[in-house]
């Protein structure tokens, strides 16, 4: 085992080699770069804040259940890893005092560690079991919270504290633990580590028979997954500078789902772009809702605001028709405009 | 404090419940048995079934038995809209897609139902209701008593058409060895199509059973398709017996635990059976049929 | 010597037009002057929501009809444009987002509304930090006001989260609303002071004999709060109450026979249910259809709403009601301006208003009368004539006839007065209608009580 171990290694520093003389490498660095920039031309504190951090937040969030379901297992209850990050990031700085950037580690984690129980319990789990098992979960961490709220303050939720100032020095600092993340997320994936878990997710009775020991690889994927969507709670509960139970809503265990396969799943970029996408419509369509109330009243008289169940609507439309359409998400479609105008261009120039 | 006639009441109650989760149970275990096909939005089904029904039975001024019908029917057309639109397109592609479909039609219901009818808690009256039967210190409603019989007719009919119908002959070979029955000459495509909107009529009527007893509101889907999962897992993948019998003992143990424990267990309680379940025996306790 | 007459003349009518036509030019409006905004902080998945909406753009639209807000920096009165910030389902991850956006963006003046305890104190922060002022008229924690030092930090211990140090952000927030603890404290009262003499005299009970209370309630902040209040102002004011039955259901619960016959179980004289108008309906029908426990309910103020009314049907008859806000136990009203303000709300908008919408409409006239009186809608200023508000008292009744904030460790919050109302079946309009049972007086109105509290019809008391 140690020996496949260190193969992994090897292979995940070779990939690091191989990127960072790839094409793609000078891409990446342009998009860093205009992400780094931007807060230079955006002077509006709410876009920084509410809208473009959020974005790279659940960028890393988005990107840790991609990694997951990469290996076959779509985890329905990824909201209870979010929110034991945030919760353990926060009580550990409150409670103990500890410096909020070891709060955050530690409680990435404790969610990596629950992680693996969970991951143990799911291993010989078909695909739709594990997801009922994981949502099961993410409901269940809801009662135990409440159980020992004189602990824990849940129920009510409690302030957390933050590594460095709002705005601007948090955006930076999300920038860069997302970079970090998900250039890791990366690395796995174009590794031996992330072909085991595509071989596992296509079949794996075949990946059995070819000696991969899949739970192994199983519990792997979910204990990185989980470390990160623990990161990303943590960082999330500073965005909002609350936690409470809320964060194992349902809706945040869609979220990430949603976000990669919009975006496209299994591929690096898709959560990202699933991320900016999503974070854009929930932040921003919200603005033409008194319109829409003054359009549509008439038709749908029940309601007092039909922009939110619209929108929802419109949101589960969009991933079933991109689940039957365009089942690889927005990023090739995306790549195809790319290329397409560039092949264009450099036609005009023959 | 805990009495003989309370203790009762709660049993009997888990099996009015129970009775309505296997009516909900079945319907998915018989997609799951024909199709393979596992559809997380069936609880959003059970709660269309119910607005249906509730819209019938207002709007018409129908029974609210009689709205059963009409639940069953539009909820199954329902189904013959998604077995054809979204669920065939998916069926045979990656793995997840179903699960990924399943959500966004998840979301799908639950908001149409808002933009029609709000967000509001309704219920279906029913002209018994408040009407009790009483044993001794028992009494018991009589719609729950007609939920109980109402699910057994069903069930009764559902056996006769598994057992005695062409098509019931169809969906059971194709449960079997959907490419065997192919080459016997078995029209797959109508078998899905037939399957697929007699799991969403059950579903429907199970809505509409649900509307007359519970209020209900455009969220109610949710749990109620966990808790038809935590069954089927019970009493096993494509089992109907094992569904009837998962059914009602479930319902029974999920009043029993809110009695003694308290409400707050009430969720949690199917997610824990799932999970201690799931871990012990992966292919739950009855095993599966047929992959 | 009449060339200087008529030259000293003209210089002094020269002297006077100009003085008159430069203190004119400082009375015309000032080119500054723009509509005042105010941001409505409602979460309109709920029908509580809904009705603050509707009780807000009532009060805008009334004020500027009446030609707006006086503005004496600007010499003008202009008009409030109301912004929208829907918090969705008023969790904390949805209610930042809206509230800032507000504050930031739009830029309004003032902030008005707030939902649950969670979100508020989450979304307050924003104000706190931005300076503005906060009129939170929802919320059923005290904390909202008192995390800070004005309020010794409501009593959170040192190093607890909730705490804020910000001195002067804190003073940009205002609690219009009631209380755990004032609901609590009227129904705790009404059970000791009127219940349970009647049920000594009515079943030949030993005065010695404790009333049995049984609390029911929705497993969060608001149903926690409010059974840990309920009990400790018991406990503390030695009232002749016994808590025989405490159950709490999670909240998304919609059938509660279970948790109702383990209740009857412990045979109480009365039960406290604490949740919102669905659920409460619902337990109350419940209750007495399914479950036979015929005693009598009492349900707390967030359920004064028409739709509470409609879907408790017959069941409600003769049970009770905390309340803050009665449209249903009149016309003849208590107050007079509850009269007109169910009349204009039910012209405008074709159903009764609700609880949450009271306090709204309240908080649009407080914020016209503080920026009229600090002539500016500079934030300082108008947080300073919010703190020194003295307007009559207006939907919501209060100790002392007027709407006053506190400064003391009640930081910021009014003294309401609330009230026990029981529900009475109407045939003519096919659903129950109250009337004010507890207490019998309240300053600043008079006589209060307008009918005695009667037992229900099939009611059963507790164990003896």
């Amino acid at each position: 085992m140690n020996r496949s171990l260190v193969n992994s290694l090897g292979s995940i520093k070779r990939e690091l080699v191989n990127f960072s003389h790839s094409q793609k490498f000078y891409f990446v660095l342009v998009a860093m770069a205009i992400v780094a920039i931007v807060p230079l031309f955006v002077r509006s504190d709410y876009v920084i804040g509410e809208v473009l951090t959020p974005m790279i937040i659940f960028a890393i969030y988005a990107s840790s259940w991609n990694l997951l379901a990469s290996s076959g297992q779509a985890s329905l209850g990824h909201a209870a890893f979010l929110g034991i990050g945030g919760f353990a990031s926060a009580l550990l700085a409150i409670k103990l005092g500890l410096p909020p950037l070891i709060g955050l580690f530690l409680g990435s984690i404790l969610s990596a560690a629950i992680g693996l129980l969970i991951g143990l319990a799911c291993v010989r789990l078909k695909a739709w079991f594990l997801a009922m098992v994981t949502f099961g979960f993410s409901v269940i961490i809801v009662t135990l919270i409440s159980q020992f709220d004189s602990v824990m303050g849940g129920i009510m939720g409690f302030p957390t504290p933050l590594l460095v100032p709002r705005g601007v020095p948090f955006y930076y600092m999300t920038f860069g633990f997302a970079a970090i993340s998900i250039l890791i997320m990366y690395l796995v994936m174009k590794s031996k580590i992330g072909l085991t878990f595509r071989a596992i997710h296509q079949n794996e009775l075949e990946a059995k028979m070819i000696g991969i020991n899949t739970g192994k690889y199983r519990l792997i994927a979910f204990v990185l997954s989980t470390f990160f969507a623990g990161l990303a709670g943590g960082l999330y509960a500073q965005s909002i500078r609350y936690i409470q139970v809320s964060i194992f809503d349902p809706y945040y265990s869609f979220l990430p789902l949603m976000m990669a396969v919009i975006g496209g799943l299994g591929t690096i970029e898709g959560p990202i772009i699933g991320s900016a996408i999503i974070v854009s419509i929930e932040s921003y369509l919200p603005r033409i809702d008194p319109v829409l109330q003054g359009f549509l009243h008439p038709l749908f008289p029940s309601v007092s605001n039909v922009g939110p169940p619209l929108r929802m609507l419109g949101l589960g439309l969009f991933l079933v028709v991109v689940v039957i359409f365009a089942p690889k998400g927005v990023a090739p479609l995306i790549k195809k405009a790319y290329n397409y105008l560039r092949s264009s261009t450099s036609e005009e120039k023959t | 404090m805990i009495t003989t006639s309370g203790l009762i009441e709660t049993l009997l109650w888990g099996v009015a419940n129970g009775c309505i989760y296997i009516l909900l149970a079945t319907g998915l275990n018989i997609i799951f048995g024909v199709m393979k096909l596992v559809n997380f939005a069936h609880g959003q089904l059970l709660m269309i079934g119910a607005y249906i029904a509730f819209a019938a039975a207002t709007a018409l001024g129908l029974n609210a038995y009689i709205a059963i019908l009409v639940a069953m029917g539009l909820v199954a057309l329902i189904g013959v809209g998604l077995e054809r639109f979204t669920f065939r397109k998916v069926l045979g592609t990656e793995k997840l897609n179903e699960i990924f479909v399943s959500l966004g039609l998840i979301y799908v219901f639950e908001n149409v139902a808002v933009l029609l009818w709000g967000n509001r808690s309704q219920q279906i009256a029913s002209p018994f209701q408040g009407l009790q039967l009483s044993l001794g210190e028992v009494s018991i409603g009589y719609d729950r008593l007609l939920a109980i019989s109402v699910v057994i007719v069903i069930l009764i009919a559902l056996f006769l058409l598994l057992k005695k119908t062409k098509i019931g002959l169809a969906m059971r070979a194709t449960s079997q060895k959907s490419t065997a029955s192919m080459l016997m000459g078995v029209n797959i495509e109508k078998v899905y199509i037939f399957t697929f909107a007699l799991g969403a009529a059950l579903a429907g009527a199970a809505g509409a059973l649900y509307g007359i007893i519970f209020p209900f509101n455009p969220s109610i889907g949710a749990l109620p398709t966990i808790k038809a999962f935590a069954i089927i897992i019970l009493g096993g993948l494509g089992s109907i017996p094992g569904a009837v019998i998962g059914g009602l003992l479930y319902g029974i143990a999920e009043n029993t635990a809110v009695y003694f424990l308290g409400g707050i267990w009430q969720d949690a309680i199917a997610f824990a059976l799932l999970i201690i379940v799931l871990v012990i025996r992966p292919t739950g306790i009855f095993g599966e049929k047929g992959e | 010597m009449q060339k200087k007459l008529i030259i000293a003349l003209i210089a002094a009518i020269v002297v006077i037009a100009v003085v008159v036509a430069g203190w004119q030019l400082t009375q015309l409006p000032s080119p500054e002057a723009r509509s005042i905004k105010i941001g409505l902080v409602a979460c309109y998945e709920k029908a509580e929501g809904q009705d603050m909406d509707r009780a807000a753009k009532l009060a805008v639209k009334e004020i500027n009809d009446a030609g707006g807000v006086y503005v004496a920096e600007w010499h003008t009165s202009v008009q409030i444009e109301l912004v929208i910030a829907d918090t969705e389902d008023d969790t904390p991850g949805k209610a930042v987002g809206p509230v800032t956006r507000a504050v930031t963006e739009d830029q309004v003046d003032l902030l008005i509304g707030g939902y649950t305890s969670a979100g508020t104190l989450a979304d307050e922060v924003v104000a706190i930090d931005e300076r503005v002022p906060y009129i939170i008229t929802g919320a059923s924690t005290s904390l909202v006001t008192r995390r800070g030092p004005q309020a010794n930090y409501g009593g959170l211990p040192e190093g607890d989260p909730l705490r804020i140090d910000d001195e002067e952000g804190m003073s940009y927030v205002f609690h219009y609303c009631t209380t755990t603890a004032d609901y609590s404290k009227t129904v705790v009262n009404f059970f000791a002071e009127t219940m349970k003499p009647l049920l000594d005299s009515t079943y030949e009970f030993d005065a010695s004999r404790k009333l049995r209370l049984a609390i029911l309630y929705r497993d969060d902040a608001f149903g926690k709060g409010v059974a840990a209040d309920s009990k400790s102002i018991i406990e503390n004011n030695n009232l002749p109450i016994d808590v025989v039955a405490e159950r709490s259901y999670p909240t998304t619960a919609t059938s509660f026979q279970t948790d109702l016959t383990a209740i009857k179980a412990a045979k109480p004289d009365a039960v406290y249910v604490v949740d919102f108008i669905a659920n409460t309906a619902e337990i109350i029908k419940e209750g007495q259809r399914d479950v036979g426990l015929n005693t009598v309910y009492i349900a707390v103020e967030c359920c004064e709403d028409p739709a509470y009314y409609t879907l408790l049907g017959e069941y409600g008859d003769k049970q009770l009601l905390e309340s803050k806000f009665a449209p249903y136990a009149g016309p003849p009203f208590y107050l007079e301006t509850i009269e007109t303000y169910v009349t204009n709300y039910q012209q405008e908008y074709d159903t009764l208003p609700g609880m949450m919408g009271a306090d709204t409409y309240d908080a649009f006239y407080i914020a016209k009368d503080a920026i009229e009186r600090a002539g500016t809608v500079d934030k300082a200023a108008v947080r300073d004539a919010i703190e020194s508000c003295a307007i009559d008292q207006m939907l919501i009744i209060t100790e002392t006839g007027k709407i006053e904030f506190s400064v003391g460790t009640d930081y910021h919050e009014i003294a309401p007065v609330t009230f026990v109302e029981q529900l009475i079946w109407n045939e003519d309009v096919g659903e129950c209608r109250s009337k004010i049972v507890y207490p019998a007086t309240a300053p600043g109105v008079g006589e209060l009580k307008q009918a005695d509290f009667v037992l229900p019809t099939a009611y059963e008391p507790g164990s003896p």
